[in-house]
């Protein structure tokens, strides 16, 4: 049976639909690092962050971000001004913020740690989501109904933004985050910031965006000498991790469907665990994110590790063993040593490891030092992390 | 002549089979891998884990894969007599997808967890059959609307706008549920053959063979649809019931290995093309075997291709058989216009 057949001229277009519904899109960043210049005052001096300057002038404070990818990073600046001071000349582009900021929008959970530790939580009324959130402060004034849910990054809900008229909105700066993509807010005269922590590739420079907020807020004295204390107690604890005599190896993350992504040489959980005084396998691959490598690559890795950290949304050895058996073979699988950063979920399912974790990088760092090396830290009790049996 | 093409794409088979089981990101030597296979454990540990544990899985899955969606691919073609009919063109691969959504989203929710931790074996059975059944309704939908359709091109139309209409659902479910999930969710849809093993290869494999057995018993059914319905029920066929069994058996299949291994596309499309092609035949009972060995063999070098012998990541299964399978598909439309079977 053999018929000719003609098609219509529109059903060539269906193949076309079809592909583009299949088109991957993958990132890979490479962010240049700026040169920044310390602050002309004493107010907020920045030693470890990359992503962003403030430089202090006698009636505003000049904020630079920098944020996108390749050799010509996205500088946005934001000039910030007390109530009814002039806007100063010269700064066209600059998006002006009134300070202190009275409403902030947070749309990750990093950004409403840098608000509780420079004292401001109570200064958050909008959130991408309000199911993930740790922060005592910011829980209360859910349940009281003042803080709005504006939906999460990329499909945020601009008319609610807008109507709500915050003095801020701070967003998640990805690797190519274009800052147009919020021109729809800045131009009704919302300022947006992008923010780019996870970029830094050291702890203490992701802890050290709490100066930002702390520029924002108009709390430098009070978050400087907060800061210098967990600085000088991470240096502390980085000296002992560093005095290891063993360099345990470990593996982290769970691979999912053949492919396992492990961080990037330069990211700041590697920094993590450099100072925490192990051997990491990926230690000289260049990148600040994470690599996505297949299973049979990690595999000879993770057969013979010490240590396996940061499995994920699991709770015990069985959740491990039911995603698949083949983890069963893993040497930290047969001598208990799994740890994950999950001790601290609340009720709501929200992992505060994402949030106060991230300004507090001495607990974070004390937690892995008595993981890798009990002798070192006999009395350190675990904050974020737990041991998986 | 049959006979020699047989021999040839089984030679095929074999090399493109021990070829993905020898290639991959740790470099093996080939005797160590024939001795892996063949021989009772001994030697280097890390290899033979990497062998047993990872290439060989991923290796069957390719195998149940290409035989499971050539097929069901064939079946859709014969019934809507559609050239471009495939599970993944008419909203069938949405379907299942929709229902893995539902689990998977919802996990989390004290009913699916309950159901995931009676069931034991993680859940599988639990992804399966939310998949099957989302691809049966799916399914049913697009053939209730067909029967009142004379144009294959609008049947067509159709399909992918339910397809549509399930992908926005997901949507919809995906942006209230948390990144974890959705990240999980998201790499689900790239599709992969490497994350099927020990109870869940086999689930799939009996699932994949019970479709594939009705398929065999259902090809005089197909057969006789293909020169019209009216013609069939000259032939005393019911053609209800046929449909169903087709329907249902093309379920089973695009079902289980969606929900194991992802909405894989195009190779459903491609492969009865090819072996109409090759075979010259419009016989399901030619076609059916024919469709096994060709999608095998695809689905193996695409997995060879994905890999990327010798570096250190892979690539999704989906963006090859695209690769592959597009080209196909062009020829289909802008190539010759005589098309076997149809």
């Amino acid at each position: 049976m053999m018929k000719k057949i003609n098609y219509p001229s529109f059903s060539r277009i269906f193949p076309c639909l079809i592909v583009s519904l299949l088109l991957i899109t993958s990132c890979k960043q490479n962010h240049s690092g700026q040169k920044h210049t310390s602050a002309k005052t004493g107010s907020a001096e920045i030693k470890y962050a990359k992503g962003f300057n403030i430089d202090y002038y006698d009636h505003y404070k000049l904020v630079s971000i920098y944020s996108g990818m390749g050799a010509k990073p996205d500088t946005v600046q934001y000039v910030l001004l007390a109530k009814g001071v002039k806007a100063p000349e010269g700064y066209k582009k600059a998006q002006l913020i009134e300070i202190p900021v009275k409403s902030l929008v947070a749309m990750s959970s990093m950004h409403i740690a840098l608000a509780d530790f420079v004292g401001a939580a109570d200064a958050i009324t909008g959130l991408g989501s309000l199911k993930y959130v740790s922060s005592e402060t910011v829980r209360k004034n859910i349940a009281a109904g003042k803080v709005k849910e504006v939906g999460i990054d990329g499909t945020m809900n601009d008319e609610v933004l807008i109507s709500m008229k915050p003095g801020l909105v701070m967003v998640m700066g990805s690797p190519d985050a274009k800052f147009s993509k919020y021109e729809t807010l800045s131009g009704a005269g919302v300022p947006v910031m992008l923010n780019s922590e996870w970029l830094e590739t050291t702890p203490l420079g992701r802890a050290e965006w709490v100066k930002l907020m702390a520029a924002l807020m108009d709390r430098e004295k009070f978050v400087n000498t907060k800061f210098d204390a967990l600085e000088k107690e991470y240096k502390r604890l980085a000296a002992i991790g560093a005095k290891a005599v063993n360099k345990p190896s470990l593996i982290c993350g769970m691979p999912y469907k053949g492919t396992w992504y492990v961080p990037d040489g330069d990211s700041y959980m590697v920094q993590f665990l450099k100072d925490a005084g192990t051997t990491y396998n990926w230690a000289n691959i260049h990148g600040k994110g994470s690599l996505p490598l297949s299973f049979e690559a990690v595999a000879p890795v993770a057969l013979k590790a010490d240590f396996w950290l940061n499995v994920g949304t699991v709770d015990s050895k069985n959740d491990i063993k039911a995603i698949d058996s083949r983890y069963a073979e893993f040497k930290p699988f047969k001598d208990n040593h799994i740890f994950n950063f999950n001790k601290k979920v609340n009720d709501i399912g929200s992992n505060d490891y994402w949030e106060s974790g991230a300004v507090n990088p001495q607990l974070v760092l004390g937690d892995l030092i008595r993981i890798f090396h009990p002798e070192l830290l006999p009395d350190h009790q675990l904050v974020y992390y737990k041991q998986l049996n | 002549m049959n006979k020699i093409k047989v021999s040839v794409l089984l030679a095929i088979l074999l090399v493109a089979f021990l070829l993905d089981v020898a290639l991959g990101s740790v470099d093996i030597p080939l005797k160590e891998v024939i001795k892996a296979l063949f021989t009772s454990g001994s030697g280097n540990d890390t290899w033979i884990y990497i062998i047993e544990q990872i290439r060989l899985p991923k290796a069957l899955t390719a195998i149940i894969v290409g035989c499971g969606l050539s097929v069901s691919g064939l079946q859709m073609q014969t019934l809507f007599r559609n050239p471009l009919a495939g599970p993944s063109v008419l909203g069938i691969t949405a379907g299942a997808s929709l229902g893995v959504a539902l689990v998977m989203l919802s996990a989390g929710s004290i009913t699916s967890l309950y159901t995931i931790k009676e069931l034991g074996i993680s859940g599988s059975w639990l992804i399966i059959t939310a998949s099957s059944l989302g691809a049966a309704l799916i399914m049913i939908l697009i053939v209730s609307i067909s029967s009142s359709l004379k144009d294959n091109v609008i049947v067509l139309i159709v399909g992918v706008m339910i397809g549509n209409i399930t992908l926005s659902l997901i949507s919809i479910w995906q942006y209230f549920s948390s990144p974890e999930l959705i990240k999980d969710y998201l790499l689900w849809t790239f599709g992969s053959l490497g994350g099927v093993t020990g109870g869940q290869l086999t689930i799939l494999a009996v699932v994949v063979a019970a479709g594939l057995l009705i398929s065999f018993l259902s090809s005089k059914l197909l057969d006789a649809l293909l020169l019209g319905d009216n013609y069939a029920r000259s032939m005393g066929l019911t053609v209800k019931r046929a449909r169903i069994l087709i329907i249902g058996s093309t379920s089973i299949l695009a079902g289980g290995i969606t929900a194991f291994c992802g909405p894989i596309g195009f190779i459903g499309i491609a492969v009865p093309h090819l072996a109409r092609a090759l075979f010259n035949t419009s016989n399901h009972r030619v076609l059916i075997p024919a469709c096994c060995l060709i999608g095998t063999v695809l689905m193996l070098i695409c997995d060879i291709v994905a890999q990327l012998p010798g570096s250190q990541t892979v690539l999704p299964i989906n963006v090859i058989t695209a690769l592959v399978g597009s080209p196909v598909v062009i020829w289909i439309i802008a190539g010759p216009t005589k098309l076997r079977g149809f």
